[in-house]
């Protein structure tokens, strides 16, 4: 069986509101903690999702587009950097799972 | 609307629609709100619904062909090394019997399904006209005045009630805002999940599962299937698709720096697990943290003046090697919570005292008994001996086992002892037999 890859597996998830340009971020990432003070950068690769990035420089940037709502990063970051809510319904991205 | 409910429910997952069924059945009024477009929207679980429960809240649910999907008769727990896998097999006509001991169940329409029955509830009860199941709703806060929970916020817009029955999941921010719980909860003792939906034709999984009719199979997978990371694996047959995937120990996976998706292609890639999947189609890819059972992560007090918080808001979750239960844990405790709140109405008490009665029902029932008794085990299943080296051991024994030589063939026993100094040591494993046999 073919194997996927990121990308295309999360090109099978149900994102909400995405007619919407614009929407209001659940996540809130304070990153200048991430590239100063964070030694290992963790969210980088325990993102189900990969909506933490680092770039060729090492810096960690992220995204919240993706965001399947899973949880990780609020217990993985021992920092203090991520802020985490649930999304806005009418204005904010997550998922609605069709199976679950 | 500046009406008073009863009772407001925070989360329509298992705990939630539990609570409200209960609660409707006694003709109480309440307010059952949900994040999700649907009950069961943001739902995602492995997932095994166990136990009896289900029966009580919706009786004969068997006759019908829909919200769960299988029924399980057939259970199976894989060691697994690189190549090989040595399982524990049963399976028993026996658990073809209803009530069933075990359904799977696919949370997007099990609870869409389950929150139709609590809405024929509530048009049978007192307050058809005014208790509601509201999804698309965000509670950013619970209204508290002088100690006690009178209400919920979303946005603008406020509810007022008697009391609040937190089901909000694992990620229980309001708990927390409550004090309940931590502000910060460390990855000590969550793990994170990572599933597939795999369909296939039916016949062809039917043929591949050996399962007649509605019967269906669960499979726990211990060792390779990781990755060396603290954790499991698990397959569970759902009507013309599978579950598949893992659950990973988020500390582990931080300190061993590997990503969950890739681990996911490795456990697939296994020969195993590819003879299984083959030709089958991935329909869905999803990804949960989920609490590990330790019982160091479940709040102290699960009650406030006004308030109960249920299911894996209150980290009701476990896995001690039989089965990983949490849908279960989740249905009784909504249950209690909504007693609780039934003789708190009936006694116009909503103290702290009247709602520590959820918490000592709890306490008196499986769940708590349960996650008790077994921390041995949890911690156990935790315990780099039982996860990586104990699956290489077996696995290897297994392999000489069954190779069948054309040269003298040594003892059982022989093939056994050189397993165990390969992969460990005597020593080692009368220690890990000594904490199994207290474990379980």
């Amino acid at each position: 069986m073919k194997l996927l890859t990121l990308s295309e597996r999360l090109g099978l998830v149900s994102y909400r509101n995405q007619a919407k340009s614009e929407i209001k971020p659940h996540i809130v990432v304070d990153t200048e903690i991430c590239n100063s003070v964070c030694p290992h950068k963790c969210t980088t690769y325990v993102c189900p999702a990969n909506c933490y990035t680092m770039d060729e420089k090492g810096q960690v940037h992220f995204q919240v587009e993706d965001c399947i709502e899973c949880g990780t990063c609020m217990y993985a970051c021992d920092q203090g950097a991520v802020s985490w809510e649930f999304p806005d319904p009418e204005i904010g991205r997550g998922v609605t799972w069709n199976y679950g | 609307m500046d009406e008073k409910f009863d009772c407001i429910i925070v989360g329509a997952g298992v705990a939630g629609l539990a609570a409200a069924m209960t609660l409707a059945r006694n003709n109480m009024k309440f307010l059952l709100i949900e994040k999700g477009e649907f009950p069961g929207a943001k739902n995602v679980s492995g997932g095994v619904l166990w136990g009896s429960d289900l029966a009580k809240l919706v009786p004969n649910y068997w006759e019908e062909d829909a919200g769960w999907d299988r029924y399980i008769n057939h259970r199976r727990l894989t060691f697994m090394d690189e190549q090989s896998a040595f399982s524990i097999d049963f399976k028993s006509s026996h658990f073809n019997e209803t009530p069933y001991t075990g359904v799977v169940v696919l949370r997007s329409r099990f609870d869409r399904w389950l929150a139709d029955k609590v809405q024929e509830a509530i048009d049978a009860s007192d307050h058809s006209m005014d208790s509601f199941i509201a999804p698309n709703i965000l509670v950013e806060e619970i209204l508290m005045d002088s100690g006690k929970a009178v209400g919920i916020r979303t946005g603008e817009e406020k509810f007022y009630a008697d009391s609040v029955i937190i089901a909000e999941g694992v990620n229980n921010l309001l708990t927390r805002q409550v004090g309940l719980q931590d502000k910060y909860v460390p990855a000590d003792h969550i793990l994170t999940g990572v599933k597939e939906i795999i369909r296939f034709d039916q016949k062809v999984l039917e043929d591949r599962f050996q399962l007649n009719g509605k019967s269906g199979m669960s499979n726990e997978f211990v060792g390779f299937a990781t990755d060396g990371v603290e954790g499991g694996g698990f397959l569970y047959t759902n009507r013309d698709t599978l579950s598949i995937g893992l659950v990973l120990g988020l500390k582990d996976l931080r300190e061993k720096e590997k990503k969950p998706h890739d681990i996911l292609n490795i456990f697939k890639q296994h020969p195993i697990i590819s003879d299984m999947i083959r030709g089958g189609e991935v329909v869905e890819y999803s990804a949960h943290v989920v609490s590990s059972g330790d019982k160091r992560l479940i709040p102290e007090k699960l009650y406030k003046s006004g308030l109960v918080v249920c299911g894996e808001a209150a980290n009701l979750l476990m896995n001690a090697g039989k089965a990983i239960q949490g849908m279960d844990y989740a249905m009784r405790s909504g249950i209690l919570a909504a007693e609780a709140i039934i003789n708190a109405k009936n006694t116009n008490d909503f103290t702290e005292a009247s709602m520590k009665k959820y918490q000592d029902a709890l306490e008196a029932s499986y769940v708590m008994k349960d996650i008790n008794n077994f921390q041995d085990a949890v911690h156990l299943l935790h315990d780099p001996v039982m996860s990586r080296k104990m699956p290489n051991l077996i696995c290897d024994f297994g392999r000489n086992f069954f190779s069948i030589k054309t040269e003298p063939t040594q003892k059982a026993r022989k093939m056994l002892g050189k397993a165990v100094k390969k992969h460990s040591s005597y020593w080692e494993l009368i220690k890990l037999g000594w904490k199994g046999s207290r474990a379980l």
